[in-house]
């Protein structure tokens, strides 16, 4: 069979949301990386077949937002797009979805991708605002109209702040932060663990300054035009412990070790890759950045979510025939430190691979020195539908870089399972 | 005699289809009227409920009256029969003692609204191409065929003064909200709904309901004080965008304040004498003359009478990010085209993403588009600062700063990058396409395409054809512009092209006479007088002094002594006195106000006066500048800068706002007589230089008494 190759990507810099790109919504940052990823390549928008993007919160302005991309980014109307959603693995799933599509011979060209702007996800008004509001429509005039108004109450002004809805898991009513906490406590990991490890995204993120750029396409935030913003604006120069030690626990005021300085934040980005089979990029003169060897979802507990990429790596590595140590370079999703330790820990784990996969032995030990090598997502931080595509792009670039053959990407996802993808030059 | 009214009966309704043959459009010429008198004289004889008249025409209902016809009026007594048979026609319809009903399928302009008018209700088609209007001002006239009259009795005059005085159409629901039209229904339902419709009328199941007014308007149109506001507003408003040089649109104002209180018979006849002395005025047949010519030039291929195809521009790329790269990204993404725009730092190019943006805006408070349509277009356009993209653009236009050398290594640049076809343009407004495209990889491919600032707003574009540029690229080229919404005028590559080298002379002299003693203000007042959107001075003002100076200097380089640059311009340009971008030039510009700029009598000290006696009559003043544009677009001429006078004409209108209203720069010289343009400026030669030597092309027309379009 043949492979299915990731010929090139691009994103925007991940902006902490309600900051540089507040006033950019997600379709325009999912254009501008389009635009740029087809101008890259010097790709003919008619050789495209789909737009296949990731997208969580769903802006209820551009349904189906992958359609809305596709069309502004000059791609022809008679061209299909559609837009996935699993959760934070929303941008792993556009580029399977698209491997999928290619290995069906149901496309030959995709542009996949993911696009969020946690800036612009609206506040909800209760739903006692909208009957009262239909009511006060259906009572034309006289006392009904005079009785529909006087139902209105104060309380219809408390808005529901969007954001916070979505990253509640809906069956069990944990936050996320909460679930982190869950884990946190699970395997007794420390405070000072979770900001050891965070220190170290940041370390890692700020040194990495320059070769991220090589996969950032500069943008000028509307509607002044006026500022350049070409890198992450995550990244803190001058992150220390005792900074991050100061911080209490937002999510377990009590006993909790989760802080806003060792989880991921809230942010705005848009990454777009070109997915083609092997044969196509070599008739089209490309030089693929990797192509996919397989990948895996596996479902948990929604209040373990965090724990999703013990439970999907070994399913990915099963379908590749690989083994966790032939892995030479690791993109775990940070979503809170907490987490990717205590699926360090899981993986380490006899217990766990003889409970979960009957194996006699654990899937293997993570080494950190492999691991994120260029910061994660509680520097960078974690645009929810387009993270999944960014750890492709960030892990395929650094796999060029060093000369190597196998990486692995793998995120946990909100509601309770674990993406995990293995790519290979 | 060939039939253009179609006549049939269906259910017993009488239907009327109008089908001008071997036209696009249906026009009210005299033979068509007769035809449709008859028709109309047959119908009041038969027993039908109803009559509907519609037309035959893709997308237009009924263009207008035979602007030919109006065009050969010669003398009052035909206007006014030809006014008055019209009207005798219109009011057999409006007489018939059934119901009538205009189906309009599309434009129902001039005469097609005024005979819509006639009937007693009027559906339209719910298509973008429905227009309903009296336009007759633009082409210096107002409606002859009782269209005052019955538009301001049916919609109000407020409403009317609003529709006839700018000469502007509604679309299908602005007139349904005007109560112009009764209903408006699918395009290929219409038949079907006006059918229904007479059934409903006389079933009296169909009441016209009486729109309810405003309070305001109540006041307005129905008291006297209120009129007379009305009146007067719109008086003033007319005068402030006229200038007081059209007269039709005044003279519709008085019309409409006239008939009010009248009959339809009086108010017909005050309608037709107005409309008779509009028609034979030099004003109207100037107008008419302009409107051809604009017809005309959209037609252009730029490669008459070859079959050579042009080709589609799909992608565009705009080199540089300045005042000209940013608008000509907007105009082009605003038509659909993506467009890269590259610059060589970011800072540029959120300028030109700036500047597009502010387009946008005001495109969408115009209501031209809505947000979303404003956005998409917006985000066509992508700024870079590499050649990323460009290897499949089709045409990348350079629109980076004025120096050869600069646009060399540009064009030497991107032909490394673009593929094999791609048109590699030149918004340059002076210098030597030959030139530029000797450092392209090919050559053909290279064109000139000088665009006007503001790019969206300015309707002219210059074509400007290279040595080696090939047919192919021009016919592309022009027909890429087209599409842009531009009028293209076709020239050779000499320096300053046509329209520049024809204005730039022209400020240059106001500049001079300034130097000799003549106020900033009697300078430009003159020019204003003459009918110019403004005076010299306070156009190179927003044009920008530096870049005025810029091109002043390539033509003196080029022409010599005849083009020499005035020392006030080279002193302001020393001094940074830019105009308006730096808030001072000539004037001072503060936020609405300007008022001259003392700083320049400073600056005017340093010059040493002169010995030139100068006149400071606005007759003179208007001479030494309008007779020296004259010279220099006759030179264009003889040298064969463009081919045909409209070519002047059409440049100078629609690329620096020359009077339509005079005909154009040609027409205007033809008509006050080359004899007498060469005898003036003989005389001024002699006090201001070899500049206003009469050209050999003056000379000779004014030897054999013959002008610039019929020589």
């Amino acid at each position: 069979m043949s492979r299915v190759a990731i010929v090139e990507g691009i994103r925007t810099p991940f902006i902490k949301a309600r900051t540089l790109f507040k006033d950019i919504p997600a379709q325009e940052l999912g254009r501008i990386v389009t635009r740029e990823l087809l101008d890259k390549t010097e790709l003919d928008p008619d050789l495209v077949d789909e737009v296949i993007f990731g997208n969580v919160s769903q802006p209820p302005e551009a349904a189906n937002i992958a359609r809305v991309i596709s069309i502004m980014s000059g791609i022809s109307i008679r061209k299909i797009a559609c837009t996935v959603h699993r959760n934070c693995a929303s941008g792993i799933e556009s580029v399977t979805s698209a491997y999928e599509k290619l290995i069906c011979n149901y496309a030959e060209v995709i542009i996949a991708g993911g696009t969020e702007s946690m800036s612009n996800i609206p506040l909800l008004y209760p739903k006692e605002f909208a009957e009262f509001l239909a009511g006060l429509n259906r009572a034309k005039k006289g006392p009904g109209r005079i009785k529909a108004m006087l139902r209105f109450r104060l309380s219809f002004f408390k808005p529901i702040i969007g954001v916070m809805l979505g990253l509640t898991d809906p069956t069990c009513g944990l936050n996320m932060g909460q679930t982190a906490e869950v884990l946190a406590r699970e395997f007794g990991i420390s405070r000072r663990a979770q900001d050891e490890f965070a220190l170290l995204s940041h370390k890692r993120a700020i040194a990495s300054r320059d070769k991220l750029k090589e996969e950032i396409v500069p943008v000028l935030p509307p509607p002044k035009y006026g500022i350049l913003v070409d890198k992450d604006n995550g990244p803190r120069d001058n992150q220390t412990l005792e900074t991050l030690g100061k911080l209490p626990p937002y999510f377990d005021r009590q006993s909790g070790t989760v802080t806003v300085g060792n989880s991921c934040s809230l942010t705005d980005g848009a990454v777009a890759v070109l997915v083609m089979k092997e044969e196509k990029a070599k008739e089209l003169g490309y030089k693929p950045l990797g192509y996919i060897r397989s990948y895996a979802y596996a479902g948990l507990e929604p209040s373990r979510m965090g724990l999703g990429p013990a439970y999907a790596i070994p399913l990915a590595l099963k379908r590749a025939s690989l083994k966790f140590n032939e892995i030479q370079l690791l993109e775990i999703n940070e979503a809170f430190a907490a987490q990717i330790i205590a699926c360090e820990a899981a993986l380490s784990s006899k217990d766990f691979a003889y409970t979960n996969f009957g194996l006699d032995k654990p899937i293997g030990s993570v080494n950190r020195e492999i691991l994120n090598v260029n910061g994660g997502a509680i520097a960078l931080g974690h645009p929810v539908g387009s993270t999944g595509t960014r750890l492709i792009l960030t892990l395929l670039k650094e796999m060029a870089r060093k000369n190597i053959n196998l990486g692995l990407v793998s995120l946990c996802v909100g509601g309770g399972q674990g993406a995990a993808i293995i790519l290979e030059r | 005699m060939t039939e253009s009214i179609f006549y049939k009966e269906i259910y017993n309704v009488g239907i009327i289809e109008i089908d001008q043959p071997d036209s696009k459009v249906n026009t009210l010429t005299t033979e068509l009227m007769k035809e449709f008198e008859g028709v109309i004289e047959g119908i009041s004889r038969s027993k039908i409920e109803g009559l509907i008249i519609t037309s035959r025409k893709k997308d237009v209902f009924i263009a207008g009256a035979d602007i030919k016809e109006i065009e050969g009026i010669t003398n009052f007594v035909e206007a006014r029969s030809k006014s008055k048979e019209g009207q005798a026609i219109l009011n057999k319809l409006e007489n018939l003692s059934v119901p009538t009903l205009a189906a309009i399928n599309g434009a129902a302009l001039g005469g097609g609204l005024e005979l819509a008018l006639a009937c007693r209700y009027r559906i339209a088609a719910s298509s973008e191409k429905t227009k309903l209007g009296l336009p007759e001002v633009a082409l210096g006239i107002i409606p002859g065929f009782g269209g005052t009259k019955r538009l301001a009795k049916l919609v109000g005059i407020m409403k009317a003064l609003d529709m006839i005085l700018p000469g502007k159409a509604l679309s299908y629901r602005d007139a349904l909200r005007a109560g112009l039209v009764d209903k408006v229904v699918y395009e290929k339902l219409l038949l079907e709904e006006a059918l229904a419709f007479i059934k409903d009328i006389n079933a009296k199941k169909w009441l016209r309901r009486p729109k309810r007014k405003k309070l305001l308007n109540l006041f307005l149109e129905n008291t006297a004080p209120g009129r007379a506001i009305l009146f007067s507003k719109a008086k003033k408003n007319v005068l402030k965008n006229t200038k007081g040089y059209y007269p039709a649109p005044l003279i519709a104002l008085d019309v409409i304040r006239r008939c009010r209180r009248l009959n339809l018979k009086d108010s017909l006849d005050v309608e037709s004498t107005e409309f008779a002395k509009l028609a034979i005025t030099g004003i109207s047949k100037n107008l008419i003359k302009v409107f051809y010519l604009s017809q005309e030039y959209k037609k252009l291929t730029g490669v008459e009478g070859k079959p050579i195809k042009p080709l589609i521009i799909g992608k565009c790329a705009v080199l540089g990010a300045g005042v000209m790269g940013g608008g000509i990204a907007q105009l082009v993404s605003f038509h659909n085209i993506p467009v890269k725009m590259k610059d060589l730092n970011y800072d540029a190019i959120g300028k030109g993403l700036l500047s597009a943006y502010k387009v946008y805006k005001g495109a969408v408070s115009k209501r031209i588009l809505n947000k979303n349509e404003a956005a998409l277009r917006m985000g066509l356009i992508s700024g870079a600062t590499t050649y990323n993209g460009f290897k499949k653009v089709d045409i990348v236009i350079e629109a980076v700063v004025e120096n050869l050398d600069i646009k060399k290594k540009v064009f030497k640049e991107v032909s490394g990058v673009v593929s094999d076809n791609t048109i590699l343009a030149s918004n340059t407004s002076a210098l030597s396409v030959t030139e530029m495209s000797k450092a392209a990889r090919n050559p053909r491919n290279v064109i000139g395409m000088h665009f006007f600032n503001p790019v969206h707003r300015m309707p002219l574009i210059e074509i400007i054809k290279g040595e080696y540029t090939s047919e192919e690229t021009v016919a592309t080229t022009v027909e890429f512009s087209k599409r842009l919404g531009k009028i293209p005028i076709i020239v050779n590559d000499t320096r300053g092209f046509l329209v520049n080298r024809i204005l730039l002379p022209y400020i240059n002299e106001a500049a001079i006479m300034l130097e000799e003693g003549i106020s900033v203000e009697a300078i430009d007042r003159s020019a204003e007088v003459f009918g110019m959107p403004m005076g010299p001075l306070t156009l190179i003002d927003e044009i920008g002094i530096d870049i005025g100076y810029k091109v002043a200097k390539i033509l003196e380089e080029a022409f010599g002594e005849r083009m020499r640059v005035s020392q006030i311009f080279d002193l302001a340009n020393k001094n940074g006195l830019y105009g308006k971008k730096t808030g001072k030039g000539f004037y001072v510009h503060r936020k609405k106000k300007r008022i001259v700029n003392s700083e320049i009598n400073g600056l005017l000290g340093q010059i040493k006066s002169k010995n030139v006696k100068s006149h400071t009559g606005e007759d003179t003043i208007k001479d030494r500048l309008f007779l020296l544009m004259i010279n220099e677009a006759s030179r264009c001429l003889q040298e064969g800068v463009c081919l045909r006078p409209s070519d002047v004409d059409v440049g100078m209108i629609f690329g620096t706002g020359f009077p339509p209203f005079r005909g154009g720069l040609l027409r205007y010289a033809d008509k006050v007589g080359i004899q007498k343009i060469a005898e003036k400026l003989s005389i001024f030669s002699k006090d201001h230089g070899e500049k206003y030597t009469p050209s050999k092309l003056i000379l000779e027309l004014a030897k054999s008494g013959k002008g610039f379009y019929n020589s």
